[in-house]
């Protein structure tokens, strides 16, 4: 199969492939770059909203300024 | 209602897996490839209107831009086939998507414009300023026109979107309402009803110019920048 689409598509569509869009594939990577940065920014907003949302298991939302600061646990 | 008139853009899936995929390779079918010198009906038809095509479009390039032939005309067959698809009843159509109009936009923009700036440096970045701007003018004119070149591809995507979508969801609109209207006022559903065949052929009428439009507007880019 892998020689039939060698044969078929990519020895005719070599020429274009490699030379006439070369442009457009440069294109194609802004665009990646561009989805990547949108899905990596939804992610992190997810990820964020699920924190300030997430209660301690006794039914208390724990406080949003308790994130991002380094607990240090209390011994007793 | 509500859910009804949006379940139509949902992605499809079959049984759980989507079949989006297969929905996109589906219009290639319909254009069978053919190594003979003369060929049947169809493929005859459809080589003629692709030369028709092709030749009233890349006229006006140079050897640089007609390169792109290729690409332009696959562009052109693939939205006038799907959007032309779409006008079947439950069917789904791509190009009602914004990410498959914005991955058909942003690549081809961008091919032309580093194709402008890798070839022809100096008359890339002079489109930056018209002829004959007043030269306390130029810092506000460079900052539009910079704005106006990064509008384009959203503007190409988001104008195909919206044009196939808002058919759409007209055509679902005017249909429910002539259903509804049957049993109230059959008069009234009647003029509803001519008023819904006049909106399918505009709606063929539009998918086709919105494929013309989309290739042309590319055509036109990659003009200033070869």
């Amino acid at each position: 199969m892998l020689q039939s689409l060698i044969k078929n598509v990519w020895v005719p569509m070599k020429p274009y492939y490699t030379q006439v869009y070369q442009e457009i594939w440069a294109g194609m990577g802004l665009m990646g770059f561009i989805v990547y940065k949108i899905r990596s920014a939804d992610k992190r907003s997810k990820a964020l909203k699920g924190k300030i949302f997430a209660s301690d298991g006794w039914g208390r939302k724990t406080p949003s300024y308790l994130f991002r600061t380094r607990r240090i646990p209390v011994l007793n | 209602m509500n859910e009804n008139l949006f379940a139509s853009f949902a992605t499809p899936t079959m049984m759980g897996l989507p079949i989006v995929i297969l929905i996109i390779m589906f219009p290639s079918i319909l254009f069978p490839s053919s190594n003979r010198l003369i060929n049947n009906r169809l493929i005859s038809i459809q080589q003629w209107l692709v030369q028709l095509t092709s030749k009233q479009m890349m006229a006006i390039h140079n050897n640089k831009g007609q390169t792109w032939t290729l690409m332009l005309m696959s562009l052109i067959l693939f939205i006038g086939s799907t959007n032309l698809l779409g006008l079947l009843p439950h069917s789904f159509t791509p190009t009602t998507q914004l990410s498959m109009n914005l991955g058909m936009a942003i690549p081809l923009w961008a091919g032309t414009v580093f194709m402008g700036f890798r070839h022809k440096t100096k008359a890339a970045l002079a489109h930056f300023l018209p002829q004959g701007t007043p030269i306390f003018l130029i810092p506000m004119l460079v900052i539009i026109e910079t704005i106006s070149l990064f509008i384009q591809p959203m503007a190409l995507a988001v104008r195909l979107t919206a044009n196939i979508t808002a058919g759409h969801l007209l055509i679902h609109l005017i249909g429910g309402a002539t259903l509804a209207l049957m049993d109230i006022s059959p008069s009234t559903a009647l003029i509803t009803f001519i008023i819904l065949i006049l909106l399918t052929i505009l709606e063929f009428a539009v998918a086709m110019i919105q494929a013309y439009v989309f290739t042309l507007l590319v055509s036109l880019y990659l003009h200033d920048n070869t």
